[in-house]
């Protein structure tokens, strides 16, 4: 029986895919009911920018451009950057008021804080987390800056300091961690919030209180939670009274991001059983076609072929 | 022995001491004038009792309610039935919205400081104010006291009105998931109802006053700064805002003239160019003294560069400490002994004190010009100005500003950047209900009350007279000016008749202002206009009628006196007064009038005459507390006989018609506090219906566009 190259490819492969078979990926072991969440109402939101500002002031994030005031911000999209973990973004709908003024939309863009964080898997050196209360955090002392969290992020969110050649590090959303850490403390965003757009509480509870709100509303709320199954979940969930699409906030897979590569990962790896496995069989196969070397004669050989 | 000798020597270190620290004359006539002294006439310490009763009540935090009747609007009125709450269940007319709970934990954390953020020194808990909130307007207009307070607590005895931070308190209670918190709540309710009906502010602004940064950490100024200094460090991060000053009224003194006749569309009218009066005349060839009061520094000649941000006089509307002040003779420079540092590191909103340093001291000194502002509204009491001695409002919480532009409008000057009225808060028909005591019967009077508004402006009967609390100038005679040795006398309320430099004055306290109809236009006399000697030149004059729709009765001051008109060329003449060659240094007429008029442009024939000449005065402020207003009688001669509200009404349901319609202004009262209104107290014909162009009372010949279906003559004979 001959082995080659690609043939021996072909057996890893399948052994992976078997182990996979009926275990899922291992990310979500720190994810549980009680971890927190925020609830965004876009039908509650009037885009005053507030949780900007208190975002900012919380974060101790430089200075803004402009005001927080400035609602001509508004005219074009914009998305979270290093000096803003968060941004209001307004989208016009199809619905027109009585006097035929198209209604403004707006909705809050910042770290989803998915159950299953992309970033974090992407993360060779562990410096993002998603921690027991639920938010995703990032250690700047074990980044190298190799900035992959920012491209496996399925929802464009980390950002990094370019402008900062020594010690630039990836910036988002932190969900205020330390604040919610503590008894009865809020994230900034959800703190400000005149209206409470932002509902701050377990996850599981704002599922409870989006599936009342929108079900109590059938003809204004877009029956849905976004972030209820979105790439795994999110702590972060959005409910609409204009389609999702028009927010922004696309379709994505409800399998976890990582599922794919961390199956394969952590099943390949998982007891050390596929290296061991690899290295057995590579000593089978070598056993099997070099008995001579096996016998300890390999010299001769090689003298003859070299004569 | 040893005693008396330390007693005696500590009493010569204090006498000395007392003697080094008595000012110098001298200095004292340079010194800035101190700020105002909060206190009401009396002396006693300033307060605002209604704000203060209002903000106590801002205080309590009742009682959590766990549960209430969840109850569909249809079924509580099913429930309710004629129990429904109604205007009569208004505990508080005003209201503010600052409970402790909306600074309490979770949202103690917005209180903490932090750096970096674009608010340093303002905590972001205290970026906007707490809510002037008017109850009973609110209830009058929404009719309905279940659409704000939307559900009842689940006890038997709880109110059908129970607050709103009864139910609503912290945000994101685990037990309540579902119910907001107090200011979550305040926010839907409002703006959801607000955009809903498509009436009042859905913007921050619109309902909190917004407060500014601790700008004493923002200002880097050397110590003694100069004015210029502290202009260009404002313009550091404010240099749009200078923009917006750039083409404003209280920069330019001139601007766009909306409601001056025949000059609707012109942009060039005010003090700066064309407008003449009959106290120091003109601004043309008086400059330095005048642009005292210019919110600018160093306008002495016609040469002003208005396009120079840098000599904008930020600090004469944001200066919080209450010092600051500008000389009166040096083209708007402020007094040089003045922290200006000081002041500019605590500049924050204006208040009435820098608006009323030159709006209530108008034409020399106070109370001359406006016959409603003066240095009382300082700190009034409420009996003077309800609004600002009752509730502490500022001038800029009526007269909203946007990129400062003020708005309001005058009859004195032509330029408008917006108008205001008292209809933009109390609505249409203000008159919704009477609460206290005794004010039972009067709610019966509101249907006819709503119905004046129509023929009224409120001041008619809300301000009934003017100049209440401190007289003010009625009649200036420049002709007799000149005389220095002419003894001044006093009149009887104190104040002067004579002024060698000015000529001979009269003085009004608690006048009883001309009542003509006002449709909101005025004609204005300009510098240059044709006049007719022979008639008394009308300088500012409402425009209107009776039988214009537009047209309400309005009070005014008429401003009366004699000044300097050509004689050959029959107009007015700009004098030249202040200034080393002018009037008031050389006293001689014809140079002073010759300086003027060139520097007006104008041509001088060389002779000179006196006119008589009369300047209306809108009359606003002021206003007395609603039940202190114009009562029927006081106007409508025909309800003081026998009969009055049963001329028409048979069913009396034992409400004592004579006693509802005499009560109205107590001017018994005024006069016991010393005011002079002693030949008021009585008074029937407060309006002159006939002047006004009516043919009588029209409660006897019917209203000027309808005429009583029923009218009858003999009803008149009665009395």
């Amino acid at each position: 029986m001959q082995i080659t190259r690609r043939s021996l490819f072909k057996i890893m492969g399948a052994a992976g895919g078997l182990s996979a078979i009926g275990s899922r990926a291992a990310a979500a072991e720190n994810t549980s009911d009680d971890d927190y969440g925020c609830l965004a109402d876009v039908g509650r939101c009037i885009g005053c920018r507030k949780c900007e500002m208190a975002c900012s002031k919380v974060n101790a994030l430089p200075p803004a451009q402009t005001s927080f005031e400035d609602m001509t911000v508004f005219d074009r999209n914009r998305r979270p950057d290093e000096a803003a973990f968060t941004v209001v973004n307004r989208y016009f709908s199809s619905r027109a008021d009585e006097r035929g003024q198209p209604v403004p939309a707006y909705i809050k863009v910042q770290c989803m804080h998915c159950l299953h964080p992309a970033c974090a898997s992407a993360c060779i050196t562990g410096a993002l987390k998603k921690q027991e209360n639920g938010a995703v955090t990032y250690n700047p002392s074990r980044c190298i800056g190799c900035r992959y969290c920012m491209i496996a992020c399925p929802f464009q969110i980390p950002a990094y300091e370019f402008s900062d050649p020594l010690t630039p590090r990836v910036r988002k959303c932190t969900f205020c961690f330390e604040n919610i850490s503590k008894q009865g403390g809020l994230p900034g965003c959800a703190a400000i919030c005149p209206v409470e757009a932002l509902t701050f509480g377990t996850r599981s509870e704002l599922l409870k209180i989006a599936h009342q709100r929108i079900s109590e509303a059938p003809l204004e709320y877009v029956q849905k939670v976004y972030g209820e199954h979105e790439v795994g979940g999110t702590s972060w969930l959005y409910i609409s009274k204009v389609p999702f699409e028009k927010l922004g906030l696309y379709p994505l897979p409800e399998k976890e991001i990582p599922h794919l590569t961390e199956t394969i990962q952590h099943s390949i790896f998982a007891y050390m059983w596929a290296p061991i496995t690899l290295f057995g069989i590579l000593a089978g196969a070598m056993r099997f076609f070099n008995p001579q070397q096996m016998s300890g004669k390999p010299s001769q050989i090689q003298t003859e072929k070299e004569v | 022995m040893k005693k008396t000798f330390i007693l005696l020597m500590l009493s010569a270190f204090i006498l000395l001491a007392a003697l080094a620290s008595a000012p110098d004359p001298a200095k004292v006539a340079e010194a800035p004038p101190p700020p105002p002294k909060k206190v009401f006439e009396d002396g006693s310490p300033w307060k605002a009792v209604d704000q203060e009763a209002a903000m106590e009540r801002a205080r309590q935090v009742p009682e959590f309610v766990k549960t209430v009747l969840k109850e569909s609007p249809a079924e509580r009125k099913m429930r309710l039935g004629e129990k429904m709450p109604t205007l009569a269940d208004v505990p508080y007319r005003y209201m503010i919205i600052d409970s402790p709970i909306l600074k309490s934990p979770p949202f103690d954390f917005l209180s903490q400081e932090s750096a970096g953020s674009s608010f340093p020194g303002l905590k972001i808990g205290d970026i906007y104010g707490p809510v002037r909130f008017m109850h009973l307007k609110h209830a009058a207009v929404v009719k309905d006291c279940t659409k704000c307070h939307h559900y009842k607590p689940d006890q038997p005895d709880a109110s059908e009105t129970t607050e709103c931070s009864a139910c609503h308190q912290k945000p994101f209670d685990p037990e309540f998931p579902e119910r907001p918190g107090l200011k979550a709540a305040y926010h839907q309710q409002c703006m959801g109802c607000h955009q809903k009906e498509n009436k009042g502010p859905t913007d921050c602004t619109g309902c909190h006053a917004k407060n500014p940064p601790d700008h004493s950490v923002l200002v880097k100024l050397p110590d003694h700064p100069d004015p210029l200094m502290v202009t260009k460090e404002c313009l550091r991060c404010h240099d749009h805002t200078a923009n917006d000053m750039l083409t404003s009224a209280h920069w330019l003194w001139r601007g766009p003239s909306p409601y001056t006749v025949g000059a609707e569309k012109r942009v060039d009218m005010g003090k700066a160019t064309n407008t003449i009066n009959n106290f120091c005349v003109a601004l043309t060839s008086n400059w330095p003294r005048c642009t005292s009061c210019h919110a600018g520094y160093g306008w002495k000649d016609a040469n002003f560069d208005f396009s120079d941000k840098t000599r904008m006089d930020c600090l004469i509307c944001h200066d919080t400490t209450l010092t600051y002040a500008k000389v009166p003779t040096e083209a708007g420079m402020p007094y040089p002994q003045l922290d200006l540092k000081k002041i500019a590191q605590s500049v924050g909103k204006p208040s009435r004190k820098t608006c009323g340093d030159c709006h209530f001291q108008g034409g020399g000194g106070d109370a001359v010009k406006h016959g409603d502002m003066n240095g009382i509204l300082y700190y009034p009491s409420r009996n003077c100005d309800v609004h600002m001695g009752g509730m502490d409002f500022q001038c800029h919480e009526c007269h909203k500003t946007r990129n400062h532009k003020i708005s309001g409008r005058s009859l004195s000057l032509p330029v408008a950047e917006g108008s205001r009225s008292c209809q933009d808060c109390h609505t249409d028909s203000p008159h919704k209900f009477h609460t206290g005591e005794g004010h039972e019967d009067h709610n019966l009077l509101n249907h006819h009350l709503n119905r004046h508004t129509e023929h009224l402006h409120c001041q008619t009967c809300h301000s009934p007279v003017y100049a209440k609390c401190k007289p003010s100038k009625s009649w200036w005679d420049w002709s007799k000016a000149g005389d220095k040795k002419r003894k001044v006398q006093k009149d009887k309320y104190g104040m002067p008749d004579y002024s060698w430099q000015k000529g001979e004055f009269q003085w009004k306290e608690s006048a009883k202002p001309e009542y003509l109809w006002y449709n909101g236009k005025v004609s204005r006399h300009l510098i240059g206009d044709k006049i007719n000697p022979e008639e008394t030149v009308r300088l500012t004059f409402p425009n209107g009628g009776i039988a214009d729709p537009e047209s309400r009765i309005y009070p005014f001051k008429s401003m009366r006196g004699k000044q300097m008109a050509d004689a050959g060329n029959h107009i007015l003449i700009v004098p030249h007064l202040y200034g080393p060659e002018g009037y008031w240094k050389t006293l001689d007429w014809d140079s002073a009038f010759e300086k003027g008029m060139k520097a007006a442009g104008l041509d001088y024939s060389g002779k000179y005459e006196w006119v008589e000449t009369v300047m209306y005065w809108g009359l606003t402020h002021e206003t007395i507390p609603a039940k202190n207003a114009l009562g029927c009688v006081q106007c409508h001669s025909a309800l003081k006989g026998e009969k009055t509200c049963n001329r028409c009404h048979q069913d009396n349901r034992n409400v004592n018609f004579k006693k509802l319609a005499e009560k109205g202004t107590d001017f018994e009262f005024m006069a016991s506090q010393g005011r002079d209104v002693s030949h008021l107290v009585g008074q029937s014909d407060y309006l002159n219906f006939e002047a006004l162009g009516y043919k009588g009372d029209p409660i006897i010949y019917g209203g000027r566009f309808k005429k009583l279906p029923l009218g009858n003559e003999t009803a008149g004979m009665e009395n």
